[in-house]
Formats: structure tokens, sequence, C-alpha cells
């Protein structure tokens, strides 16, 4: 059995106005092992948070089981859960300094004063923070509140450690230290994580595992690449990174490769775990790296509509029997852009070809 | 700030009726898994209930029976529409629907000018840039912290038969017709100047949340000012001016100090029904004529809170924005300026007259310095001083922990039945104080057994639930406990009073029996949870014996202080050992309300074999002491006077409450209890530092609702408790406008000195953080 198990867990509101239930989070299975860092990974509204408030205990949930090592802990209050928590204000008592803040729940366990004292210089050490010890909270800055607050946390040694968007409050660049920062500790101390955010690239950085959800259900459950690669349904196709979608239809089925028809040509990609018959149609994930622009050599001749110099790449909106497709070249070797109407050749990377199994 | 939970947009699932009370029960069962919470949740409902529910549903009701005192006997609690009859009865139909046209006409007027003046004001400190707007603001509050009628005696004095202005300096003889200050439109000129605070301070605070923008967008987009005031500001400030409208309406015909003083021939309700029982000691009159100002009172106040308060487009909750526009076209700037400058020279003005007034020999006639009026109110009326401090101070605390058990249920918990605590509390300072006062002398002369016995209840069985956790154990805890006290009071004693009101003994044999519970206790409990349990109920124990011996004690005191020289120090003196009382010997009920409140706490420290022993014993002393005698004949105590001006300001104290807490994000809170703190633990080291210098700047604002409150103290008041509010009034009736004067300044002049006070204390304590406090209401 995994360490914390999320079992069909359903969490129902009042709806606004006192009129019927709405359903937050809807039949939610998740198994998380030990030491693993889970995101939590969808849209504003799509029941992220309410989960990880059941997991924390803020919240009861209206239906399911929360499993603890073992142990159903569905309405065991916060403070007794073996858990801390990282919240997205930080939530850093204002009237305690740096020690105190990090030696509050210390504290509480009634730990004699030494062994505090350590603890508490040992994370200090960890998020670096140390010689800030008897600093008022408000003469810190958003970095350094944010490693308050990872360390308050940290310093309980819980069994797990929720964080609720814990980088949305920093900028941009702050944001990617942190995150190495976050990742570097928890590898260090192998704690189990779970976080939640809408930033993709957040999760795609930190976790082990992303779950991805949308209207209070889970999309898919798999590493980054999976998500990325293999992304199980239009959603989570959508909403990580970009992507064109076109239709097809089958031609062929030949083992683990199917023939897809595609606008117009005929396009070889990996079969999906699903029974395929000739002449259904299907949904292509196209990702705008893999299309190439080709002098020569092309499968179809493409139009630039739209064209955008980003330095490192440029983005095009190329327009193929009739559709427009999102591409991305990021080849060194191209030295210049393509102005609007000009005719290119269009490459899809057979290796890259995606077919949504739903 | 981010919505802590955030919730798509699913179908609504329906649920059946049994799914639904299920779902409300475990509310409840959430609830309880904090004793505090829930034991806090209980007090107020009490609280609520006895205060302010039973009171008003017994006026009601009085209304349409013939009361039981004071009538002969064959008629007493026989139905009777009397006084409702008289709005047909052609005899009295006239004067009826008069005071009915009176009240309302005084109200829609007073609403009106009001609610216009406040604008006025919040609009010229807000917008018009003027210099000094902290002066504006402090004189503008002056009113809120005077006794209800200062302006009415101060109007007297400047434009009475006798006034500085009218008869002095444009010498208008008044002869009997003439138009003078005592009627309608004098009584409404007072109000408007009393009030008009009231909207200033709604309005100051949407103004000052109103993101310019907007106004600014519509500005960008070619409108004119005049168009972006009538399609913008207007608009969006509409609630506010309706709600200050309706308060102000509210507030008016609550009034009672005012058309005591100034109404001259014209009656208004509040006054009429004052009259009924203070003049003609007819309970039944003034109860149905209560109910038919209850009727327009709380239909408007359920308007200004379910319909104006939704419409609200400002909320005035958050932080004022940054930036203000400022009105840069002269004209409108200078009338704004004007008209604001008259308002406040006159308020300056009344309040003038107050101070020359009480200094001068004669008012009108001999204009020469005297402190003579000074020297009666630091004799004759240096108790009422002294107990009208002393109470309101001892109600400040009790308000402000209603007031905050009430914010925080209402905005950071969830039940049901959390739109009725809100209401009932708020409703508690809102309906005229009049018909309060009348509430209290029915229920709390002889209070209705059946309301005794359902207070008990709840207790008992909240108690009984810590007590065991079984249902078995439960139900013996509540039946021997109640059982046993119940016998107690019915053992033979002097007369009807009961057996422990009259042998001193009995409280011993109490005491010892908790003696007996406080060694089981010891027994029942580890080591170190000892200090926890033991000591609570040897306090009990010591209380008891203390109640039994302190009267000794007092009387000596009393005694004592007749011998000592001068004509202040033996009241002061006798004040005191009236106050020493008010601690030591509360009434048997309340004594048995508060041991079962303690009991809750002390219980869950006690291992489980010991536990329901100690309880039951605890139950039984406590319904003991309960249920023995008249249980809660307050009337003629200092703690029903306590516990109305708690009930007058408890609005002000949840208000204060609810400002507080709103200071701190509640994920601080969360944060605390997932690093381990239990409620008690997050709530003494989070939220109290945080919330506590806020809160108690706010309560200072419920202490100066006490000093002044009037229309439900003045029939409680007793001999032994003076209140200086009915002793001004008793000064107007004599004549003694001066006398009135004096009275009104030193009642301020404290006001003053316990807001200096407060702040210097908070200031000290806090460092720079006081700065941040925010003075307003």
């Amino acid at each position: 059995m995994s360490f914390l198990r999320l079992e069909n867990l359903v969490k129902e509101f009042v709806g606004r106005g006192g009129e019927g239930m709405v359903r937050a989070v809807d039949h939610i299975t998740v198994d998380i092992e030990k030491g693993e860092f889970v995101t939590l990974l969808g849209p504003s509204g799509c029941g992220k948070t309410t989960t990880l408030r059941l997991i924390a205990g803020f919240e009861f949930p209206t239906d399911g089981r929360i499993i603890l090592d073992g142990d159903v802990i569905n309405q065991q209050p916060p403070n007794q859960r073996d858990m801390a928590m990282v919240f997205q204000s930080y939530a850093i008592f204002p009237h305690l300094n740096v020690f105190e803040n990090i030696a509050y729940g210390l504290k509480i366990q009634r730990l004699p004063a030494n062994v505090i004292k350590e603890k508490v210089q040992r994370v200090l050490e960890l998020t670096e923070l140390t010689g800030l010890e008897n600093r008022p909270p408000n003469a810190l800055s958003g970095g350094q509140q944010q490693r308050v607050a990872l360390a308050r946390a940290l310093v309980m040694e819980p069994k797990v450690l929720l964080m609720d968007e814990p980088l949305s409050n920093l900028d941009a660049k702050l944001r990617e230290v942190m995150r190495t920062e976050i990742r570097r500790i928890q590898q260090t101390l192998g704690i189990t994580s779970v976080y939640v955010t809408h930033d993709q690239i957040e999760a795609m950085t930190l976790s082990d595992r992303v779950v991805v959800m949308n209207q209070g259900r889970i999309e898919q459950i798999g590493t980054p690449p999976e998500i990325y690669r293999h992304p199980r349904t239009a959603f989570v196709a959508d909403f990580i990174g970009t992507t064109n979608f076109v239709d097809g239809t089958v031609t062929a089925v030949d083992g683990d490769l199917v023939t897809v028809d595609v606008l117009g040509q005929s396009l070889v990609a990996p079969a999906p775990p699903r029974d395929l018959s000739v002449g259904q149609t299907v949904k292509l994930v196209l990702r705008p790296e893999a299309i190439e622009l080709v002098e020569t050599g092309g499968q179809y001749e493409g139009v630039v509509h739209w064209s955008s110099y980003m330095g490192s790449l440029v983005e095009y909106e190329i327009e193929v029997a009739g559709q427009r497709l999102l591409v991305t070249d990021s080849d060194p070797r191209h030295t210049i852009v393509y102005p609007k109407n000009h005719t290119i050749g269009v490459r899809m990377i057979d290796e890259c070809l995606y077919i949504l199994p739903e | 700030m981010k919505p802590t939970t955030q919730i798509n947009t699913q179908p609504a699932t329906s649920r059946t009726f049994w799914q639904e009370i299920a779902r409300r029960v475990n509310e409840f069962r959430l609830l309880a898994q904090d004793n505090i919470l829930m034991t806090g949740l209980l007090i107020v409902s009490i609280f609520v209930f006895l205060f302010i529910i039973l009171p008003l549903f017994e006026v009601i009701v009085q209304g349409f029976f013939v009361p039981n005192i004071g009538t002969n006997p064959d008629e007493a609690g026989k139905f009777s529409l009397e006084y409702f009859a008289r709005y047909i009865d052609p005899v009295y139909r006239t004067h009826a629907w008069n005071v009915v046209r009176d009240t309302l006409t005084m109200g829609v007027l007073t609403a009106t000018f009001g609610t216009l003046f406040g604008f006025i004001f919040a609009y010229t400190v807000i917008r018009c840039n003027i210099p000094f707007p902290r002066l504006f603001h402090v004189i503008t509050l002056l009113p809120t912290i005077s006794p209800p009628f200062a302006i009415a005696v101060a109007a007297i004095l400047l434009f009475g038969r006798n006034g500085l202005v009218t008869h002095n300096w444009l010498g208008i003889e008044f002869l009997p017709g003439v138009n003078d200050i005592y009627g309608l439109d004098g009584l409404v000129f007072v109000q408007v100047i009393t009030f008009f605070s009231v909207p200033y301070l709604m309005l100051r605070a949407m103004l000052e949340r109103f993101d310019p923008a907007m106004e600014e967008a519509a500005l960008s987009m070619g409108a004119s000012k005049f168009h972006i005031f009538r399609t913008i500001t207007l608009p969006m400030l509409t609630p506010g001016l309706a709600g200050s409208f309706l308060l102000l309406f509210v507030e008016s015909l609550a009034d009672l100090g005012n058309p005591l003083l100034i109404s001259g021939n014209t009656t208004v309700l509040s006054a009429e029904i004052f009259l009924a029982i203070n003049g003609e000691y007819n309970q039944q009159k003034g109860a149905a004529l209560s109910l038919v100002l209850l009727i327009p009172t709380l239909t408007l106040f359920i308007f200004q809170n379910y319909w104006v308060k939704r419409r609200s487009y400002i909320s005035v909750t958050g932080k004022p924005t940054g930036g203000q526009i400022t009105v840069k076209e002269p004209w409108i700037r200078w009338s704004f300026i004007g008209v604001s400058a008259l308002i406040l020279t006159l308020v300056l003005g009344l309040y003038s007259s107050i101070v020359v007034g009480s200094l001068t020999k004669l008012w009108g006639i001999d204009n020469s310095f005297s402190m003579k009026y000074f020297n009666i109110v630091f004799n004759r009326g240096l108790e009422s001083i002294i107990d009208t401090t002393f109470l309101s101070a001892v109600a400040t605390p009790i308000a402000g922990l209603i007031g905050i058990l009430v914010a925080v249920m209402t905005i950071r918990k969830n039940f049901s039945g959390k739109a009725a605590l809100d209401f009932f509390s708020n409703l508690g300072g809102a309906v005229p104080g009049t018909i309060l006062g009348i509430g209290y002398i029915i229920v709390f002369i002889q209070a209705p057994l059946w309301g005794v016995w359902l207070v008990y209840a709840a207790l008992a069985l909240y108690f009984s639930s810590v007590a065991a956790t079984n249902t078995a154990g439960r139900a013996v805890v509540v039946a021997l406990g109640t059982a046993i006290g119940y016998f107690l009071t019915r053992l033979p004693g002097e007369a009807d009073t009961g057996a422990l009101m009259t042998f001193g003994n009995w409280q011993y044999a109490l005491a010892a029996v908790l003696f007996v519970a406080a060694l089981l206790a010891w027994f029942g409990t580890s080591a170190e949870k000892r200090r926890l349990t033991v000591t609570p109920i040897l306090i009990m124990a010591l209380f008891l014996v203390l109640h039994n011996i302190s009267g000794a004690w007092i009387r000596a005191i009393f005694i004592w202080s007749r011998s000592l020289p001068g004509t202040q120090l033996p009241k002061i003196v006798s004040s005191v050992s009236d106050q020493i009382g008010v601690f030591l010997q509360p009434t048997f009920t309340l004594m048995g309300f508060t041991f079962l409140t303690a009991g809750i706490f002390t219980l869950p420290q006690i291992g489980p074999k010991m536990r329901m022993w100690v309880a039951a014993i605890l139950l039984s002393v406590s319904a003991a002491l309960t249920l023995v005698g008249e249980p809660l004949t307050l009337i003629g105590t200092s703690y029903i006077i306590i516990f109305a001006y708690a009930v007058r300001s408890l609005p002000a104290s949840v208000r204060a409450g609810v400002a507080a807490l709103q200071q701190i994000d509640p994920s601080i809170e969360e944060a605390s209890a997932s690093l381990g703190a239990n409620a008690q633990y997050t709530f003494r080291r989070i939220t109290l530092p945080l919330v506590l210098p806020a809160f108690i700047a706010g309560l200072i604002f419920s202490f100066a609702r006490h000093m002044t409150s009037l229309s439900a103290i003045i029939f409680l008041s007793t001999p032994k408790w003076r209140i200086l509010t009915v002793e001004i009034l008793s000064a107007v009736e004599q004549g003694g406008m001066s006398l009135a004067a004096a009275y009104s300044l030193v009642l301020i002049v404290i006001v003053l000195i316990a807001i200096g006070l407060t702040y210097f204390i908070l200031g000290r304590t806090l460092g720079n953080s006081g700065q941040n406090i925010d003075f307003n209401v």
C-alpha cells in the first residue's frame, strides 16, 4: 500500500446563495509513495487546492478516504496530522521573529530549548537563512519570507510536506531560484511532498509525478515526460505546452503503427492503446517543435501567415491545407525569418506524431 | 485576498431531507471537536436568548394580555386587545394615530437631513482637500460619545425660551403659542445633529474605498464631471445612502432622551411607551405600544440588513484605496466646505454652550460665573458617576467577549443558524431600548421557569457530553445531577425562598461536596494535569464560602463608610462596598451557570474513570444553585444593568471583533494548526496578540455606548445603582438645564479620559504598531 492514499475522495460545498451542493472534488484516487514529489496541476477552480486542504485537514471529505501510512485520517483535525503546509500567502506570524516563527511548532511539542535551537539552526542552514534569526518578518524580502515559510514547515520533519502555490507571489527570476531550492531541499531530505500549482513549468521541473486535474476530476497521472509526450486527453495536451490538434482518418493498421490520412497526406504514427479500425477518425497531437520547415522535401506546402522572432527560436503560424499550425523553429542554422505569405515546405517528424487515445 | 477554496461550476447535486439534516448535524459535530469554540457558541446563544430574544418575545406577548401584577385579580392574565383597539376606537383614535404620524414624520425627516448632512461632511473630508481633516473628523464624532440628550440641552440653552441666541441676542419674547424650540421641528433639529455622525462614518468609509480609477476611466472616455457623478458616483453610493437612511430612521425612532426633553406638545411612540410604564405603570399599554413601534423598526432593520447590504458594490471591509481624487471645481469644493463649516460651527456652538451653561449661575438671567452646578454634580451626583463608570467598565469585557465570539463564529466558522446569530446579536442594539427595557422588567422580575430550564438543559446536556463518552453515562450524569440538585432546592427552608437562600450553612455544605469532587478529581487526574482540574473545583468551593461570608464584610465596610468625614468619602467607600458585592455576591442562578461552564472546561482533563462522578457532583451543585428560589430574578441587581449595557453595545463590540479579525489572513491561523497547535493554542499565541490592539481600540466605543445609554437602562436603575443619564434626565425635569449640562460635561469627559487612556496604554505597549490602529468606528 502506498504511503499516502486518496481514495475516491469527494468534497461538496454548499453552493453560492445556499442553494444546492457544488462538487469541488469528484472521486479522486491518487497513490503517493514515500519520498515522492507529486504536483497537483490544473487551471483555477479545478479542485487542486481543495484536494490539498482535504489532505491537510482544513476541510473534511464528503466521501472517500484519506489514508496516511495505513491509518484513515478523514476527520482528524489538522493539528493532529503529521503534516506541515506552506501557504501561498506565506502566513508568517507577523508578531514573531524568524527564529520564533520556525520554532513555533517545536515549542508546541514541548521539546527542550537546546534541541529546538539545534533543529532550527540546521533548517536555517538548509534554507540559507542563517544570521536572520532575530529579524522581524516585515524586515525580510519576499524570497526570504518564502524561505521562512518553508523552513517552518521543514523543521517539523513532517511525514508529508504540503505546498499551496508557494511561488506564485514571487517575481519570475526569484521563482526560478526558489524552484531549484525546493527541489534540492526535498531531494536532500527525501520528504514526501504534495505541491499545488497552475504553472506547468513548476510542475514539470519539480515533480516526480504530476496529477493533472480538471473540473474536480483527474485527467491524467504521470511523470512529466509522460504527461507531455503522451497526454491521455485533449485537455492535458492543451493545458501542458502548446499544441496543434489535427483530425486524421485511419487508412491502415499494422501492429504498432497506424497509417493516418492527415490534411491530405499519409503519415505513419505509433498506435494508441486502443483498437482502431480503418476509416475511423482520430485526433492527432502535433507539438509545434515536432513540425519542421524545409526548403525542399516537405510533405506539405505551407504559407507563412504570421511570424514572431524570439531570439533563440522563431514562432510561425503556417497555413497548411486550410488549417493553421503553430510551428517553432529553433534550428540555429536557419538565419532568416520567413516573411508573411512566403511558401515553404512542411515536414512532420514521424517519431513525434501522437494519436490521442481518447 | 484569494478565496481559500476554489469551487468549480459542476451541476449541483440534489440531496434528500435526511442527508441535509445529517450534514447539519455533522457541522456541529465538527464544531464540537473544539470544546472551547462549542462552549463559546453555547454561551453566546444563551446570552442572546436570555437578553434579546426572550425579552422581545415577552413584550410582544404582554401586549395582548392583562398583566398579573397590579391589576384586578379577576382580569389578570386574560387575553385583551384593549390597546390595539384604540387605533379604531373614536375616543382614542385621533391621538393614537397622531402619535404614529408624528413618530414616522420625525423618522423620515431626521433620516433625510441626517443622511444629507452626513454625505456632505464625508464628501468634504474625503474629496475636498480641506485643511485639518482630522479636526473635522473628531468634532463629528463628539455626539457619539455624548449622552443622548446633550444636544437637546444645548439647543435649549441656545435657542430655548431663555436661549442665548433667541432671547438675549434676537430678543424674541416667547408667548404661549409662539413657535419655539420645543416641538417636532426642534426635535428633528436635535436628532439630526445627534445622529448625523452615523451616515458620515458609513459614507466616509465608502468614499475612502471608492476606487478613483473608475471615475478616471469615465473621465478618460469623455464624460463630464456632473455626468460622472450622476452615472457612476451616485449609483455606487446609493446602497450606502439608502443604508444610512434606514439606519438613521431606526435610530431616530429608538431615541428616547431627545423626545422627552424637547418634543413639547408632540408625543412620539418611544416617549409614550416610557410614560405608559413610568407614569401610568401600565405594562400592557407599554407593551402594546412597543409592538406598534417594533413593526416599522424591525421591517426597516431587516430591509437594511438583507436588501441594502447585498446591493452594495463597495465592500467596506477592505483597506482604503491609496489615491483619492479631489474636487477641482472651486464652486463645488467651496459650497461643500461652506455647508460643512456651517454645521461644524453649529456643533461647536452647541458644545460650547454646554460648557458655558454648566458654569453659569442662572442661564439667561444671571450670566455670572458659578461652580455651583459642579458642586451638586460632585456631591449629590457622585454616586451615579461612580456607579455608571463602574458598571460600564464591567460590562465592557463582557460585551467584548460576546462580541469577539460572535465575530469569530460569523466570519470564520460555518454552521446552521449562523445567520440567525448574526441577526439577533445586532437586533439587541437596534431595537428601541425602551422596548428592551420593558422586556427586561417583564422577564427578570420573575423569570419564566421554562426559560430557566431551557438554558439549564442546554448547558447540562453539553456538560454531559464532555462528562461521559457513551449515551448511558451521559444520561446518568444528567438525571442524577439534576435530580439531586432539584431535591436540594426543595429541602424545607424559610418561607418560600428555599433552603439555600436562608441558611448560609447550605453553602458550606455545597462547598464541602465540591471539596469531595476536587478530591476525586485529584485521584482521577494525572499528576501534571491536576493544576487544571483540582484548582478550578477548589476555587468554586472557595467561592461558595466567600459568597456566604463576604456579605458580612461588605456590610461592615458600608457601616464604616457612614462614619467617615466629609460628604464625598462616605459615598465613595460605600460605592466600593457595593462594587465588591458585584464580584462576590452574584445571584445563585448566575453562579450555577458559571459553575457549569467552568465544569465543561475542567472535565476533559480528568481521567475517564473518575470523570463521570466528578461530573455528577458538579452538575448537582450547579443545578441546586441554578434552580433555587426564584431563578434569574435580576431586576434591582447590578447584573441586569451590566447585561443590558452589553446587549446595547453588542453591535459595536461585534464590529470591533470583525474589524480586528479581518486584519489577519485566515491562513495564518491555518498555518498554526498545520504546525500542530490546537484551536486554544492558536487563539492564545497567534490570534489574540494580533487582534487585541485593534479589538480593544474598537471596544472603547462599546464603553462609550454604555456610558451614554439611557432608553433601556432607565427602567433598570435603582437607588443603589444610580445611572448618570437617568440623573441628567431628572435634572432636566426639575428645570435645571445648567445642572444637566454639568452632568453631561462630566460624562463626556469620563469617556474622553477612557479613550485617551486606552490609546495611551496601547501606544505604550505596542510602540510603532499601535499607530496602525484605525481610530474610526
